[in-house]
């Protein structure tokens, strides 16, 4: 093993960047935000509050740190990971130095807000924590940096070590990334359950206290101020959405996570325990995004939204529209007299319209008109509120009727579909039958589609 | 009907406002360097006076308030000939219904103010990041920019205190000025083209440029591929100074 290694310190430090900042990239995180340091005279570096964002790739995710793996040399074996030990892929190390001189170097120039280190794990868990701590430790201690540190625990590392690196970064974060304990033992049968949560909790336990402590000293150490995150992969399992949103929403209220990151999954391997899909399902992805933020900032549960019956969110409506349709008996609301936490559970109405609202109400009532002016989707909202008590839906309040307006023109199902392009003509081919309708060559269903009206919260990675 | 010509300082403006707000007709403002002939306004030079500005300055604040202060200067920095004279018509009517009138996000005039105050501060905030050092003496690093709206006034604070123990200049290649910093201070210096060409010229080239080009390569999921998304965050009049894209 320690001679793949030296083979690797050989390459030129370009290739390593290549190799282990691709190996890194399935990893979504990528937000600087949630810590607040401002700058000691002498030393280099400053975390903003809302995070920066440098750049953008071709996938329009944002760059905000220098997202590398120390190694991809890894020991586990798990079907899902590009890095798996049975993979022949270009395998390379990072030494401390190496990722050092490279964050600090970026970092001067602005390509970066500061460091996401992330490892495959190599001998041990143990090990590999000892290793990322080493690269904390040097950038803070010896470099004076401050900017902005993202690191990952290693799940299975000792309890000290992790306390140790916490002290150092910024943001702490273990991925779960199948979301049972049925499909963890299907596709990483090494992980266990246990090890992934312990330092999950940990880390929460210590945040409180040692926030507890800085109540009593204001000079006691702050540990991971930006909180915690995780990541979990949609579409390798047949986990339902419901419960993916009940995970995060436990997680969410026992750990005081920061943030959930779905990732849509993409096909890096083939394996029996694996799907074969064509297309990452980033409609999917994009609608438990678009939940995740209805728990977060709306004040829905997830019980609301999905239940045993309807386990999985319907792609062609957004989660909130969803929703409003299921409980229509405590619609119409009147939007000049209608609470806060009320006017945020009308389609349409995000929270920055309905702050508008609230506070142009103050001075005089609202009209129909001006509700378009504070940046109302009127499209969806006019079926569910009245103004002045006038109610000015199109349709009526009838589900159906409203179903059918807002439904996509083009079947949403369709385009996210993960498992086949679906030829217009596949029903018919089987019974033998001539089609009906010639449709022009081009005709062709589109593969990746965007919801125009639907803000992309889910890629900026902020928040 | 008047047009005031300023000097293109805030202290300028103020003046300005200071003389076209007790007039009657209609009447324009604009700065100096926007100045077009016209047949209709007859044109009135404002020379700045430092005791017509602070009088300005100091209602503005304690009789309106800080925010109707911060949001006239961050139009100020916006970038369009008529954005003076709306700064006129929103002082007057903030004097006429109180500052209390900035809740009304119903009326039009509030709203122009509101999406222009949002695009001058998300520019500023994009700019944090879309600054590209090159480093063309040891410690010393030089960036291009073209940003739509004046915002170097309001990045200089965040990047004194991120790189306070390096040199650094950030050349605003539209208005050819810069923030220069030694050290010590950051302050603005009027900075040609010309200039800037011959620094970077005399540069060697910055081994870490291809580094992170090779890394912007390394971290796109080409399953994922999405340029609409990509230039809605980053629009492509940028890319012309950000060495990732070039």
């Amino acid at each position: 093993m320690f001679d793949i290694i030296e083979d690797g310190d050989k390459m030129d430090l370009n290739q390593k960047l290549e190799i282990l900042s691709a190996a890194a990239k399935y990893d979504v995180s990528c937000s600087s935000s949630g810590s607040k340091r401002s700058s000691k005279a002498g030393s280099l570096g400053s975390v903003s509050a809302a995070g920066i964002c440098h750049s953008f790739t071709p996938d329009g995710r944002c760059i905000s740190l220098l997202k590398v793996l120390l190694t991809n040399y890894c020991i586990y074996d798990c079907a899902y990971c590009a890095n798996r030990k049975s993979n022949d892929t270009p395998r390379a190390a990072f030494t401390v130095d190496e990722v050092v001189n490279l964050t600090i170097n970026f970092y001067r120039r602005n390509y970066i807000e500061g460091l996401f280190l992330s490892s495959a794990v190599i001998q041990n868990p143990n090990y590999t924590m000892e290793m990322l701590t080493q690269v904390l430790q040097n950038l803070r201690t010896k470099q004076n940096f401050s900017g902005y540190i993202h690191v990952k625990a290693i799940p299975g590392a000792s309890q000290e070590l992790i306390d140790k690196a916490g002290l150092y970064a910024d943001r702490m974060s273990v991925n779960i990334e199948l979301p049972s304990d049925h499909s963890l033992k299907l596709l990483a049968p090494e992980k266990k359950k246990e090890d992934i949560f312990k330092p999950m909790k940990q880390i929460s336990t210590n945040i409180t206290a040692h926030l507890a402590e800085r109540k009593k000293f204001k000079k006691a150490p702050i540990y991971v101020p930006g909180g915690q995150s995780t990541q979990l992969i949609i579409g390798a399992t047949p986990d339902s959405d419901l419960s993916i949103l009940s995970l995060s929403q436990k997680l969410y209220d026992k750990y005081s996570l920061k943030r959930v990151y779905y990732s849509a999954y993409v096909p890096v391997n083939t394996g029996a325990n694996l799907p074969a899909i064509q297309n990452p399902p980033t409609l999917r992805e994009h609608r438990l995004y678009q939940g995740d933020w209805l728990l977060r900032f709306y004040g829905f549960r997830a019980e609301e939204l999905l239940n045993e019956k309807n386990p999985d969110f319907d792609i062609n409506f957004d989660p909130k529209t969803n929703w409003a349709l299921n409980n229509l008996q405590l619609f119409p609301i009147e939007i000049n007299t209608a609470p806060f936490d009320m006017l945020l559970r009308v389609p349409g109405i995000g929270v920055r319209s309905a702050q508008k609202i609230l506070s142009s109400r103050h001075l005089a009532p609202l009209n129909y008109e001006d509700l378009k002016k504070l940046g109302v989707v009127l499209k969806r909202a006019q079926h569910f509120i009245t103004c002045r008590s006038k109610y000015h839906g199109a349709v009526g309040l009838n589900e159906t009727n409203i179903r059918t307006v807002l439904r996509p023109k083009l079947d949403l199902n369709i385009a996210d579909n993960p498992y086949q392009q679906l030829n217009l003509f596949d029903h018919m081919r089987d019974a033998k039958m001539q089609p009906a309708v010639i449709f022009p060559k081009h005709f062709q269903i589109p593969q990746k589609l965007l919801l125009a009206e639907d803000a992309l919260t889910s890629l900026t990675g902020e928040i | 009907m008047k047009e005031y010509i300023y000097d293109n300082s805030f202290d300028g403006l103020l003046t300005a406002i200071f003389y076209a707000y007790s007039e009657k007709d209609a009447v324009r403002i604009t700065k100096d360097m926007n100045d077009l002939p016209n047949l209709f306004y007859e044109k009135v030079t404002v020379i700045t006076e430092q005791d017509k500005a602070e009088r300005v300055y100091t209602s503005l604040n304690s009789k309106l308030s800080y925010e109707t202060l911060s949001n006239v200067y961050y139009l100020y920095l916006y970038n369009d000939p008529a954005v003076d004279t709306l700064i006129l018509s929103y002082v007057k009517l903030c004097f006429k219904c109180s500052s209390t009138i900035n809740l009304a996000k119903n009326n039009d005039i509030i709203r122009t103010v509101d999406k222009y105050v949002r695009r001058v501060y998300g520019e500023a905030h994009r700019f944090h990041g879309f600054v590209r050092f090159k480093e063309v003496a040891p410690s010393v690093f030089y960036a291009q920019i073209e940003p739509d709206h004046d915002i170097l006034p309001l990045i200089v604070s965040h990047f004194k205190e991120r790189f306070s123990d390096q040199y650094f200049i950030i050349h605003d290649l539209r208005r050819e000025y810069a923030i220069i910093y030694d050290l010590k201070e950051a302050y603005f210096k009027d900075f040609s083209i010309e200039e800037g060409k011959k620094i970077v010229l005399s540069s060697q080239t910055d081994c870490f440029e291809s580094l992170f080009k090779s890394f912007y390569q390394a971290v796109t999921i080409e399953e994922r591929k999405n340029e609409r998304q990509r230039r809605s965050f980053m629009p492509k009049r940028y890319w012309k100074h950000l060495i990732e894209v070039k």
